[in-house]
């Protein structure tokens, strides 16, 4: 193994002892700016747009000694170079982003997922509240119908690690075909004493609604629904009150049942409402795990804002080993009690002139992971 | 009644009133300046691309492409400043009734092209709704929105020509002189500070990777002594931010030179482009052959109005066909031959 392999393994070693804590109820065992100090100097040398991206911000990454002194990278940067610190020949995974105008996409690689499932795991499990295993349903495609989507994959791995079997019977989009009578069925299976888990996204849920209409679907009590995403036009757009609202009436479950998760491609972690766990939890505030965390930066000069402003999203996610474990996104968010809030993004005003927006040239930076 | 004769005396009545705004322009600089965000310098340079005069072949043209109607108004919402002069020019050439809409954030040049004419062919309505108005003919210069929401407001049966917003490009061939080409990449990149529709953001230079350095080196030399000349206006919010975002992208993916008023990007060799936002910011990528290029812009090819190169004759066939070809340093400033943007919407 090259010193440079054998340095990431270490790494990922730390990230995951950091899951493996937080599973077990422990404190972490370091802090997280000095993992994150290690990363940027580990990116630094063996990410080379890493180490381009530090010389232009007058940053010496060796000299690196918090997380918020590393620059972050844009999340544009996956869709045009690579962004990892390994041989390609050596990527045994790779996410991409749903397609773009421009036709690229971004790409997330990673030698294996060992690390991504790790911290998936721990920190959904926990904001889930499962226990002993229960009935997952996907309200999306297998890993066989979408192999690059990290939030399918991520779905096979909570039907896997959490649910009570894994089958193809259990994935209701086919052929990008919501399976309706399928689900109903599968749902009228469902033992009334077992509590079940539906992971969905929010535009397959609008049109889940759109297609059951007022007919109930109840969920067993204590069941979860975990939606995530927007709707990037593939659905209706509905305000995410309305639909917590609604899923709550058609699934028979309450609303702090309804659990949004945030999660994107060039990430490893996932952040989640802690609703169901946590009573004095806010709807639409999102959980951090210790191994990440959300920091509103003033768009232009990517420092923090003050804390309650909006600013758009810095991402630090030590599960990011191999890739860039600071990011930047377009979305807006600001911090409150317990987590951060999800604000979207904003239009932005109307252009000046005849040239075209990048906006209307792009169809989004980040997309659904 | 000979109507071509009518229609080519209007619209050298409007190049004369072009001609006399033009003289008084000193008047205009400071509020132009106030709205389109440019250096007082800036709207002197723009200036300069105000059409006062046009070849009797540029208007024998105009008028062969113009569409006939009774009533045209023109919707003027987004534009470079100077634009209300071929707007305004393309319908006349199309109706004898001419009503329009300045924009309401950068009025000036249209109210003062339209004294000038003393109202003769021209007036001006400021009614908000197509539903309101009894034209046949609807020429909306703006964004998607704006043409969409038009067309929709308008009576069933009225003729709607969109001009949306669009992005110059320019091919530089091996054989380009690099210092030269790059003087003349600036003027087009520095006029209106890249908020036209014909201003180039992205140069593709036949060649490798070292032949694409020289020509960003080259470049970021003439746009900074450029700056001296005439400094960028002001950016808005989303434009800064949009500029960090690239900025970074780029010096991630490539490499940048950043100069007090502009950022020139080289791409990585054989990436897919990174389209960087107006206020001064190129991307220069490399590409192996022509061939190369025409796959490189195939994504973008229905947003490019104008391609700037050293060599027309040779690129001709790796352009998109509604695009205007221009000798570089003109990009700016094509002839009265018709609408700059040549896609239909």
């Amino acid at each position: 193994m090259s010193a440079a392999l054998a340095r990431s393994s270490a790494l990922h070693e730390r990230a995951r002892a950091m899951a493996r804590a937080f599973e077990k109820h422990q404190p972490p065992p370091e802090s997280f700016d000095s993992l994150a100090a290690d990363l940027a100097r580990f990116q630094a040398e063996h990410v080379p747009g890493y180490a381009r991206l530090c010389a232009a911000r007058g940053v010496d990454a060796h000299s690196i000694m918090r997380a918020a002194d590393a620059p972050a990278v844009p999340t544009d940067a996956f869709k045009v170079a690579r962004v990892f610190a390994f041989d390609e020949r050596d990527a045994g995974v790779t996410f991409r982003t749903s397609g773009t105008t421009l036709g690229a996409r971004g790409a997330h690689s990673m030698r294996d997922a060992a690390t991504y499932d790790a911290v998936a795991l721990a920190f959904g499990k926990a904001m889930l509240g499962i226990g002993p295993r229960i009935p997952v349903l996907v309200l999306g495609p297998s890993e066989d119908e979408a192999p690059d989507s990290s939030l399918a994959h991520m779905c096979a791995l909570f039907s896997r690690e959490l649910g009570v079997s894994e089958t193809r019977t259990d994935y209701f989009v086919q052929a990008g075909s919501l399976q309706v009578e399928a689900l109903r069925a599968r749902v009228g299976s469902l033992r009334a004493d077992a509590p079940a888990l539906l992971l969905a996204t929010s535009f397959a849920l609008v049109h889940l609604l759109d297609e059951i209409g007022a007919d109930p679907l109840p969920l067993p009590p204590g069941s979860r629904v975990m939606q995530t995403g927007g709707f990037k036009g593939r659905s209706r757009e509905v305000s995410a009150p309305e639909l917590r609202r609604l899923l709550s009436i058609r699934f028979s479950v309450p609303e702090r049942a309804i659990i949004s998760e945030y999660g994107m491609t060039e990430l490893s972690s996932q952040f989640w409402e802690a609703t169901f766990v946590d009573e004095r939890a806010g709807l639409g505030v999102y959980a951090e795990p210790p191994w990440a965390r959300v920091v509103p930066v003033d768009p232009e000069t990517l420092s923090a804002v003050p804390r309650g402003d909006v600013g758009v999203a810095r991402i630090e996610d030590l599960a990011n080993v191999d890739s860039a474990f600071a990011i930047v996104t377009q979305d807006r968010v600001r911090r409150v009690a317990g987590g951060f809030e999800l604000l979207g993004r904003l239009p932005g005003a109307p252009p000046r002139g005849c040239s075209i927006a990048l906006d209307e040239i792009l169809s989004g930076s980040e997309t659904p992971p | 009644m000979n109507f071509t004769g009518d229609r080519v005396s209007s619209i050298r009545h409007l190049l004369a009133a072009a001609a006399r705004v033009y003289e008084g322009r000193h008047r205009l600089i400071g509020p132009i300046a106030e709205t389109t965000g440019l250096s007082p310098e800036g709207v002197e340079l723009g200036f300069g691309y105000l059409e006062r005069r046009a070849s009797d072949a540029d208007l024998g043209a105009l008028l062969a492409g113009a569409s006939e109607a009774a009533h045209v108004h023109v919707i003027l919402s987004a534009n470079v400043f100077v634009a209300p002069l071929r707007a305004l020019a393309l319908a006349i050439a199309a109706a004898p009734k001419v009503t329009v809409r300045p924009s309401p954030r950068d009025p000036w040049l249209t109210r003062a092209l339209v004294g000038e004419l003393e109202n003769r062919c021209v007036e001006i309505v400021d009614e908000r709704s197509a539903a309101a108005l009894d034209a046949d003919s609807f020429h909306v210069y703006g964004r998607d929105e704006t043409i969409a929401l038009v067309k929709a407001e308008a009576h069933r049966g009225t003729a709607i020509w969109g001009h949306g917003a669009g992005l110059g490009v320019v091919i530089l061939t091996q054989a380009a002189e690099v210092d030269a080409a790059a003087m003349r990449i600036a003027l087009d990149v520095v006029a209106f500070d890249q908020r036209g529709c014909l201003s180039p953001r992205l140069v593709l230079v036949e060649g490798n990777l070292a032949q694409g350095t020289r020509v960003a080196e080259a470049l970021h030399r003439e746009l900074a002594a450029l700056a001296d000349l005439v400094p960028r206006g002001r950016l808005d919010p989303d434009e800064r931010e949009q500029a960090r975002r690239w900025t970074d992208t780029v010096a991630f993916a490539g490499r940048t030179w950043q100069g007090r008023d502009h950022v020139v990007g080289l791409g990585p060799d054989g990436e897919p482009l990174t389209v960087p936002p107006a206020g001064r910011h190129v991307h220069v990528a490399n590409v192996r052959s022509l061939e190369d290029a025409r796959a490189l812009l195939h994504p973008t090819a229905r947003f490019i109005v104008s391609v700037g190169t050293d060599d027309p004759e040779r690129v001709r066939d790796s352009v998109p066909d509604h695009a205007r070809l221009s000798p570089l340093g003109a990009m700016q400033s094509p002839p009265l031959d018709g609408p700059v943007d040549r896609r239909r919407a």
